[in-house]
């Protein structure tokens, strides 16, 4: 495929892969804050005090999360809504490795691939630490 | 609650508009401002303000891309070089000591003003280096009027030498570092500045991005406080990609010396008040 038709592809996806995945965080994003206006404004007023003296809640685990959003709980939506707009610039890392992969643009898998090595190490070593 | 909502959405939209007409992101703005008027501790600020920087760079990067005002080449090339600095950085932290970096960081942010103030509109090459040629860099971005200029692109192993920097900055510090690659992209590469503070805007989502990925696996986002955070960041970065075409190029240098001095004045401030 020649070339200006992979920086086609890249110029028309990669607006797309941003608008989608940022429209699911701000409507989860939204949504945390609706329920949390509606069912727990106190709680809300609580935690961002308890934030002022740095006591925030800490680790949860993944599973744990996924169970307080069927719950209904707003904070877990929130948290979930975060962890979705985090993913937004990952996302579009790994489109553009799997479309060099395709255009067999070997010199950009190289680049591409680094860049995802490097961060899934970094994140790694980070959340270990 | 309304009321700290209302507030917390208006800062996060000015940060997000100014972040995005930049480059720099919004965390400039957002930590300070956290710190300063919300009274929060710096961690919090700063794990607020990584994800005000990913949603300034998604919101604004949609229409950057789309108009053809990123280059997407040059952002992949050059986060090759971020990632290594960051990686190396996040080693690094706590060998050297914070201080020295910051002072260091507020030096070379009062260097790129100096620069800033000193070049005027864009430099337009019309011949690339081999490397730039190679890696196919070159681009194309509309005038005011509405023609396509074409531009070229050179000396990328020195872009990328700033770009280790600018990681190794954002491990060793917890910022972004659009600065020095705005400045990276302008004086040394030659970009035009609008492509510069475009670029730059994409670029920074990913190492932000993975920063706070860390933040929110270790349960160090205050989610109340990030979550109107990144809804506002995210209105203001995508009103600022739709003012970014239409300003002329000495204003948003004017506007980009401002934030340098800012920057300068805040990591001096971190520096020597031990924050």
């Amino acid at each position: 495929m020649p070339k200006r038709e992979e920086d086609r592809i890249l110029r028309e996806w990669t607006p797309i892969i941003l608008r989608s995945i940022l429209i699911v965080a701000m409507v989860v994003l939204g949504a945390g804050l609706v329920l949390t206006y509606t069912f727990a404004p106190d709680y809300y007023v609580e935690r961002y005090q308890a934030a002022q003296h740095g006591h925030l809640i800490g680790k949860e685990p993944v599973g744990l999360l996924f169970d307080r959003v069927r719950q209904g709980n707003p904070h877990a939506v929130l948290t979930i809504g975060l962890f979705v707009l985090t993913l937004v610039p990952l996302a579009r890392v790994a489109f553009c490795f799997m479309l060099f992969v395709r255009e067999r643009d070997y010199t950009y898998v190289i680049l591409t691939a680094y860049v995802l090595a490097g961060l899934i190490v970094g994140a790694l070593a980070g959340s270990a630490g | 609650m309304l009321e700290i909502l209302i507030d917390l959405l208006a800062l996060a939209v000015g940060a997000g508009f100014i972040g995005a007409i930049s480059g720099l992101g919004g965390g400039v703005f957002i930590v300070p401002a956290l710190v300063i008027f919300a009274h929060m501790p710096m961690k919090v600020a700063v794990g607020a303000s990584l994800i005000s920087v990913v949603a300034t760079s998604a919101g604004a990067s949609v229409a950057f891309v789309r108009d053809g005002w990123t280059n997407l080449k040059v952002a992949m090339v050059l986060e090759c070089a971020t990632v290594t600095g960051a990686v190396i950085g996040a080693y690094l932290a706590g060998v050297v000591p914070t201080v020295v970096l910051e002072l260091l960081f507020a030096a070379m942010m009062l260097q790129s003003a100096y620069f800033t103030v000193t070049k005027r509109g864009d430099d337009i090459l019309t011949k690339g280096d081999p490397l730039a040629e190679r890696l196919e860099l070159a681009g194309e971005v509309p005038d005011l009027s509405g023609n396509l200029i074409h531009y070229e692109v050179v000396n990328v192993p020195q872009g990328g030498a700033l770009m280790v920097v600018a990681g190794l900055m954002s491990g060793l510090l917890g910022i972004g570092s659009g600065a020095l690659k705005v400045m990276a992209m302008d004086y040394i590469m030659h970009l035009p500045l609008k492509v510069s503070s475009a670029t730059s805007n994409f670029m920074i989502g990913v190492t932000a991005g993975a920063g706070a990925l860390v933040f929110l696996a270790r349960g160090d986002v205050a989610t109340t406080i990030a979550a109107p955070v990144a809804i506002g960041v995210t209105a203001g970065a995508l009103a600022g990609s739709r003012v970014l075409p239409h300003l002329k190029v000495e204003s948003l240098r004017i506007v980009f010396v401002i934030i340098l001095l800012l920057i300068a004045a805040e990591m001096g401030w971190r520096a020597l008040s031990g924050i």
